[in-house]
């Protein structure tokens, strides 16, 4: 099989804190694939480790079957891993526009040297997340539904083989999460695979092709949405905890 | 072998010294998060405290301590109510940078009040020293030492057991927690820096008492108060008596066999040889 | 830029370049202590402004260009300009391998780290036979201040072109993304050990060649002097008072403190620094921004933008 990305059983430890434990799994060109578990299982740590913000302590991670796992954060990028932050973090003192212009001025192969030109991808992206009636906006004046899409333009101007979503779709109405979603099937329809950590079961499984359960940082389920969910340990780890 | 005895008695005396000096910058830094560019020359002015209490009321540089430490508390708490705590909430570089005005304008207002002139605390028993074998242990160094030991175990036990205490090591993990204490964050930040500042005349009465004070010591103290932080971590106190042992013996060593120059040095290459190896402290929480 | 601005920049830098024909010895003077003045906020600019690293070690590559320079021309009899080139890749040098090493760490950390290269420099320096010890060294003197003026000037020109360069460059929009947000930049692709290691040499840079010049016009310069701490304090708050990060802040900042300091000196002697404290506390309370923000947003609320910094910022 040819996956784009490959996770052999990484493993991250935080001073005696196991965050991740020994998790493999595949992610094939064009797929999107689900991440849920609920609050502290290591998702978030699991996007880190494959993004190159934390090296593992164990395991590897191959991107175009090739060992990615020592490589800096920053090649990642330039190779087409892109991710977003859960905790949004944007340029704060940057406009809106210059937020994804550093995207496309970096992003995958090493990005578009010139100036205007990154500008210009950088509007085509904000386009097609909805934000180009704030392009002139400093970041930092979004609100938090505007800075979730932002994230996700910044990663888009990029460029990327891959899309980490860290959780875009909290605190949104249904509204909102719709158009999401519709961005994100859309991100898809152009080749580019697409992983989404997610609390709203409903929209993430209507949405993934696939879905994979972390608890306390292990793999405890992995395949399609309708299986999975059914899955009494499943239940039992999750969906039973949040609803008693 | 007895002058490396005696070299090691002098760093070790020379570092509980520093120790004290450092707890204030430490607390203040762990605490509030504010770095105290203006530490050192605080240290400064309680030495002239110190001073002013021996030469002009002939109080004992040692009795005289309570004295400066108040002084200094009451001075720390103004600054903290009134100036710091309207910036502390900007990003770090603004707190480092008003803390450095401070130390200007400190150092400039002690060259008006006091002259550019050394001074020495010397009080009738300070060339009194005791023989213990091979080694002399001046009584003065001696007791600046028993008392920064005291001065620093008493902080500690402070911050572990009384109510004040635990509010302020709640502040330094987040600022919610300490109204849980039911103390006011203004009342409280201001205190903090109260004591860091008290803590800070202590060491400059002791300062006095075994070096020569000038207005132009502040800068060097700050440096060295911050190399003990950094080495003995900040959520600690025994941690920065450790440090402060550590760079009094590492100074007075080096200064024997190395070079009297390169005193300096040694300090500030631990710091960077620290901070580039291991930037929580060699004994501080990591990051 | 429009040309208008573009004009108005040309006829400053022309009337700037004319005055030593016109003032007299003493402005001269003035113009070119305050002209490297600004040289050394502009280079604290790249790496403090634009980058966000507050470096206290600036004052390191200064003593290294001086040093350059005097060890250069004293020692080996080499010209001028062979002495700056000297002092330069000393710069550079510095900051690709001890600069690497602190530009790891963060906040304070970062800042104390460099705080303390600096007293290591001094130590060093010192202890240098070749750099004259602790007793410094003595240049050939050349009394051609208009020269010394307009090399200055033109240093000026160039860190000023430069960091306008940045701001419309891949390189400069790398810098700044670190600032704003250093994990967010390396996870979009910028290469930050590498970009932080370009600017603190870029920095550097500038104000090594400041030194250099600044040594040959003195023609005297010792360990405390070349190294002297307070200097980076000067420029970090000529670069802040005037608005760190913007093209012209730094500048504003250089000038309009070197003339009140240099009337308050003329005025009482003692007061020039006391007033540099000064201006530093309420600069930091009032406008943390810098001159260029009061420009900004002044017009806009008028003077309750000062209250609403203190709010911004109080507990």
């Amino acid at each position: 099989m040819n996956a784009l990305l490959e996770v052999r059983h990484a493993t991250r430890r935080f001073a005696g804190l196991v965050a991740v434990n020994d998790v493999s799994f595949t992610l094939a060109p064009g797929e999107i694939l689900g991440l849920i578990g609920p609050n502290g299982a290591g998702k978030t740590t699991l996007i880190s480790l494959i993004s190159g913000t934390l090296p593992p302590s164990q395991g590897e991670v191959f991107f175009q079957g090739e060992p990615i796992t020592k490589v800096p954060a920053y090649r990642r990028a330039r190779l087409g891993i892109g991710r977003t932050f859960q905790i949004m973090r944007p340029f704060p003192g940057l406009s809106v526009l210059d937020n994804v212009a550093v995207g496309a001025l970096f992003g995958r192969g090493g990005g578009q040297p010139k100036l205007a030109l990154a500008r210009e991808q950088a509007r085509a992206c904000l386009d097609f997340v909805g934000l180009s009636r704030f392009v002139d906006q400093r970041a930092d004046e979004l609100g938090g539904p505007g800075r979730k899409r932002l994230e996700l333009a910044k990663a888009l101007a990029m460029q990327p083989k891959v899309l980490l979503c860290d959780e875009v779709m909290a605190g949104l109405n249904h509204v909102e999460i719709e158009e999401v979603i519709d961005v994100i099937r859309k991100v898809r329809d152009q080749g580019i695979s697409v992983l989404v950590i997610e609390h709203v079961i409903k929209a993430i499984k209507s949405l993934s092709d696939r879905l994979l359960v972390l608890h306390h940082g292990e793999k405890i389920a992995d395949g399609a949405p309708d299986d999975v969910l059914a899955n009494a340990t499943v239940i039992e780890a999750y969906l039973g905890r949040r609803r008693p | 072998m007895d002058l490396f005895a005696q070299v090691l008695v002098n760093g070790i005396l020379l570092g509980g010294l520093y120790a004290v000096m450092a707890l204030g910058l430490a607390l203040v830094w762990g605490v509030l998060n504010i770095v105290n560019l203006a530490h050192g020359a605080f240290i400064m002015l309680g030495a002239y405290v110190s001073w002013y209490l021996y030469t002009g009321a002939h109080i004992d540089p040692f009795l005289g301590l309570p004295i400066s430490a108040f002084v200094l508390f009451v001075l720390g708490y103004a600054l903290q109510r009134g100036l710091l705590n309207l910036v502390v909430r900007a990003p770090m570089f603004n707190t480092l940078l008003i803390t450095f005005g401070l130390e200007v304008v400190l150092t400039y207002l002690a060259q008006i009040a006091f002259s550019a002139d050394f001074r020495t605390i010397n009080p009738p028993y300070a060339g009194n020293s005791w023989q213990l074998g091979p080694v002399t242990v001046p009584v003065v160094r001696f007791a600046a030492f028993v008392v920064a030991i005291v001065l620093t175990i008493g902080m500690w036990i402070f911050l572990l057991r009384t109510r004040l205490g635990r509010a302020i090591r709640a502040t330094a993990q987040n600022l919610v927690a300490a109204r849980l204490y039911g103390v006011e964050p203004r009342h409280l930040y201001a205190m903090t820096f109260g004591l860091g500042l008290a803590l800070a005349g202590a060491a400059g009465g002791l300062y006095g008492t075994v070096s020569q004070i000038n207005p132009y010591i502040g800068g060097t103290l700050t440096a060295k108060s911050f190399a003990i932080s950094i080495i003995g971590g900040l959520d600690n106190p025994l941690g920065v008596i450790v440090g402060g042992l550590f760079l009094g013996v590492v100074e007075s060593l080096t200064k024997l066999y190395i070079g009297p120059t390169y005193g300096d040095v040694a300090s500030f290459g631990i710091l960077l040889l620290v901070l580039i190896v291991r930037p929580s402290g060699l004994l501080g929480r990591t990051a | 830029m429009t040309p208008l601005r573009l004009a108005l920049a040309l006829a400053v830098v022309a009337v700037l370049a004319a005055l030593p024909w016109f003032g007299s010895d003493l402005i001269i003077q003035f113009g070119i202590n305050t002209l490297l003045l600004a040289v050394l906020a502009q280079g604290w600019n790249i790496i403090g402004g634009y980058t966000g690293y507050a470096s206290f070690g600036n004052s390191v590559f200064y003593g290294l260009g001086s040093y350059g320079v005097a060890i250069a021309m004293v020692q080996w009899h080499l010209p001028f300009g062979v002495g700056l080139v000297f002092g330069v890749l000393l710069a550079v040098l510095f900051a690709c391998t001890l600069g690497a090493a602190v530009l790891r760490l963060k906040g304070h950390y970062f800042a104390i780290a460099t705080l303390a290269l600096g007293q290591v420099m001094t130590a060093i320096v010192s202890n240098i036979p070749l750099a004259g010890q602790n007793i410094g060294l003595v240049l050939p003197p050349l009394n051609n201040d208009r020269l010394f003026y307009e090399l200055s000037l033109g240093l000026l020109v160039l860190a000023t072109l430069t960091i306008f360069w940045l701001t419309r460059s891949r390189f400069g929009f790398g810098l700044i993304a670190i600032r704003e947000n250093e994990e967010g930049a390396a996870v979009m692709g910028v290469n930050t050990t590498l970009y932080k290691v370009l600017a603190f040499a870029l920095s550097g840079l500038f104000s090594a060649l400041a030194g250099g010049i600044h040594a040959y016009w003195i023609t005297f310069l010792d360990p405390e002097s070349a190294f002297d701490i307070s200097l980076n304090v000067k420029m970090i708050i000529m670069a802040v008072f005037g608005g760190p990060g913007t093209i012209l802040g730094p500048i504003v900042g250089a000038f309009s403190l070197s003339a009140i300091s240099e009337f308050l000196s003329s005025e009482v002697t003692n007061l020039a620094g006391l007033f540099f404290g000064i201006v530093i506390v309420g600069a930091i309370v009032l406008m943390p921004r810098g001159l260029a923000d009061i420009v900004r947003n002044v017009p806009k609320s008028g003077w309750r933008y000062f209250r609403q910094n203190i709010r911004a910022h109080r507990l």
